[in-house]
């Protein structure tokens, strides 16, 4: 699956409509509107409360799929996994039953390729990547990839993005104040002209 | 949140001087003005009245949730069609077709604050090139001239940071504080465009730069676009218009309040406002006047609600063009990546623009014109550039989506061109025949599709983007595809002002030609779209039309 196919197939409308409005053309599964919720079972190694320690190992493996730890920490490290355990009790229970189908479906095609495993989070990496490459263009891979991009950068309060690791990763520096310069082209302009942006009042 | 503020209440029973439908940019600024004028003012708005402190930098919650735009108390649908032979869907998981914010401020409260006056030709181009057969392309009742002191109103009154640019129509007032410091975009996009021979300036925006009028600069948190302020300094009305209205002590914000009907007696005139509380309860409201300003989809699905035997077609649609002439602005997006950090993650979206291809051209080969300006755009928070910012044709997940994800999100940035929409009757709102809200009220439908000029006056931007991104030393650029719009931010023209009843729903004035006490005045308002960023026109509209409706209620006139 390329980028056109998953972020923007799945979840985007193409062109013009990506415009009107309209950065934001977002094509989910639909959200109901939902409260945050506690952040409570964030601590690593907590219980989960929508999703059992079984699913908890296979969506690990599934959104370390997406976002692999190699240098730098993968999803699941990041506290995807936890994010979609909350999500799923709150915003996105319309789609648990279809994610849970969706699992299933994937088992299934595992045990079929591969006869002496039960699980595809048993499997190797590179053939896990290999039987996800399979269901790429499924509502289930769509969703979790979605799922697997707010956890990795929503609020930390919403048990995703621990501790910032998701935001640093891209180098999402949250404050809720700057001031210039803010980035490497523009430090150059207010170097040579300090008070055109240096003197604001904060409040 | 509250759901009620301060004094005066009114009594529904009693009649007051004026109801106005709707808090955003314009109801804002008619509240403000009649209240200071005098007048016992109810503004009933369908919204939560949120404020500064509501405000979060919660991306999931405001861009994916939709906090700022669902209706508060019950699911209200929308459909969509891009002709009148299709049949109407609602797409399930998709934003809106209408895209506005509910809630005290409307709008103003998330929009992305680019306020660009109006040309003198936006008001004249019928006459200045002749007729487009097929199309309801029309000069304004009003020029430029005439809506000039109202621009400088809404500059120095609601706040407006920038400074005068080289193709601007003439300004009786400088701008009442200095443009946005300048971000790695604008000084791309300016590099770019300069070496190409351009003009760009910067860009002129409805955030503080300085403190002005008792509210504070800008402190470039970054969580603009889309997003409510918490500092006040984006001059939203909820910031600027609204406190100084219940300051009067005779204006009261009614939030939670979702207006189904606008009632009329034998004579023809306007007497009470119904509307749904916070309960769901109905309730009316009596007015010697009412204003419409519910925004370009909502206002003429209210007229169209509020029929009856003597207004069979929908109030205020004698001429029968109340929804029609829908105009929400062609666009096009570029996108580029640079060697170095940009960080566009911090402050405002837009601090450079060009207007070199504002007029018409006719060697271009199609009407139309054009700004450009460069900002994050989908970069400015990382869940939405995770999902749009990267480049096309690679992978979407696994290790290279990885790498990409950590390599574009500060070297980003994007040139937005925003462009004319020709007004065109088979593109409009209309009452969804199937489709019903929770309360029973029919949705909102929405039918449009770009004109060719609209969607070549695009691309002609796009490929001015492309030459000047290259200019300015991009390392790579990419197109988004230019198409017609699906949702639209910039809902005008659907009751076009007009001096022929017969071709227009509201008078010079704002006044609805056959029903004396009802008055318009929103983005519905537009007889051309002018180039992209309609709300500081919709705010001088609002300014002239409050000095005029004042006017006539002290000479017994409404």
């Amino acid at each position: 699956m390329t980028i056109s196919k998953s972020s923007r197939r799945n979840f985007l409308k193409s062109g013009g409509s990506v415009m009107g409005a309209s950065w934001l053309a977002i094509n989910l599964p639909l959200i109901v509107s939902a409260g945050e919720t506690a952040a409570h079972n964030k601590e690593s190694g907590a219980v989960y409360n929508n999703i059992s320690v079984e699913e908890s190992r296979e969506f690990s493996a599934l959104v370390n799929q997406i976002i692999p730890p190699d240098d730098t920490p993968g999803a699941t490290e990041i506290g995807v996994v936890y994010f979609i355990d909350v999500a799923l009790g709150d915003f996105m229970s319309s789609a648990a039953p279809m994610l849970r189908e969706g699992l299933a479906d994937l088992q299934q095609k595992t045990r079929s390729a591969y006869s002496n495993i039960q699980r595809f989070s048993e499997l190797p990496f590179e053939d896990q990547t290999k039987m996800l490459k399979s269901v790429e263009d499924t509502a289930m891979f769509g969703t979790l990839h979605f799922l697997t991009l707010c956890g990795m950068f929503c609020l930390p309060s919403y048990s995703g993005n621990r501790e910032n690791a998701g935001w640093d990763l891209i180098g999402f520096d949250h404050r809720h104040a700057w001031q210039p310069p803010f980035g490497y082209y523009d430090a150059a302009v207010h170097g040579q002209l300090p008070d055109e942006g240096n003197d604001h009042e904060h409040v | 949140m509250s759901t009620s503020k301060g004094l005066p209440k009114y009594k529904t029973r009693e009649e007051v001087d004026f109801v106005i439908i709707g808090s955003g940019a314009a109801g804002g600024v008619l509240a403000r003005e009649l209240s200071t004028n005098g007048f016992s003012v109810v503004v009933l708005e369908q919204g939560h009245y949120r404020t500064a402190a509501d405000f979060k930098h919660d991306e999931l919650d405001v861009i994916f949730k939709n906090q700022l735009l669902n209706h508060p108390g019950w699911n209200d649908p929308q459909t969509f069609r891009r002709f009148e032979t299709e049949t109407a869907e609602q797409i399930q998981g998709e934003p809106p077709p209408a895209y506005y914010a509910r809630g005290v401020g409307g709008s103003s409260v998330h929009f992305t604050a680019n306020y660009w006056r109006f040309h003198q030709s936006d008001f004249k181009e019928r006459s200045l090139l002749g007729p487009m057969e097929g199309t309801g392309f029309a000069d304004w009742p009003i020029s430029y001239e005439e809506l000039e002191p109202y621009y400088s109103r809404v500059e120095w009154e609601c706040g407006v940071s920038g400074q005068p640019g080289p193709f601007e129509a003439p300004r009786s007032k400088p701008y009442p504080v200095p443009p946005m410091p300048v971000k790695s975009s604008g000084v791309l996009f300016e590099k770019g465009a300069r070496a190409l021979g351009l003009h760009p300036q910067p860009a002129p925006l409805a955030i503080l730069s300085k403190p002005l009028n008792g509210r504070p600069a800008c402190v470039h948190c970054g969580f603009c676009m889309g997003f409510g302020c918490e500092v006040n300094a984006k001059s939203s009305t909820l910031a600027s218009m609204i406190p100084q209205a219940e300051a009067t002590g005779r204006c009261e914000i009614r939030p939670l309040s979702t207006v189904f009907r606008i009632e009329t007696n034998e004579a023809g005139r306007v007497t009470e406002v119904v509307y749904l509380d916070a309960d769901g309860q109905e309730q009316a409201q009596k007015a010697r006047a009412v204003i419409v300003s519910a925004n370009g989809a909502e206002t003429p699905r209210l007229l169209f609600l509020s029929e009856s035997a003597r207004f069979p077609n929908g109030l205020a649609n004698a001429s029968g063009i109340v929804g029609k002439y829908l105009m929400g602005n062609g666009h096009s997006v570029t996108q580029a990546a640079f060697e170095h950090p940009l960080n566009e993650f911090k402050s405002v979206q837009v601090t450079r623009i060009v207007h070199d291809f504002y007029e018409n051209d006719p060697a271009r080969g199609f009407y139309g014109g054009g700004g450009m300006d460069a900002r994050p755009f989908l970069d400015s928070t990382p869940i939405l550039h995770a999902m749009t910012g990267l480049p096309h044709g690679k992978p979407g997940w696994g290790p290279e989506f990885k790498k990409m994800l950590r390599h574009y999100f500060t070297r980003k940035m994007s040139v937005l061109g925003s462009t004319t929409s020709v007004p065109l009757e088979r593109n409009n709102i209309t009452l969804d025949p199937n489709l019903k809200d929770d309360k029973g009220r029919p949705a909102i439908r929405m039918t449009y599709m770009d004109h060719a000029d609209d969607l070549a006056m695009a691309t002609f931007l796009q490929d001015r983007a492309v030459e000047i991104l290259g200019a300015a030393g991009a390392q790579e650029i990419w197109r988004e595809p230019v198409a017609g719009g699906t949702v639209q931010a910039h809902l005008l023209g659907t009751c076009r002002m007009g001096d022929d009843p017969a071709t227009s729903v509201v008078d010079k004035y704002h006044r609805v030609h056959d029903v004396p006490n009802l008055f318009i005045c929103d983005g519905s308002s537009f007889v051309s779209s002018g180039r992209g960023q309609p709300t500081m026109t919709i705010q001088a509209l609002a300014f002239r039309a409050a000095e005029h409706i004042t006017r006539f209620a002290r000479n017994g006139e409404i």
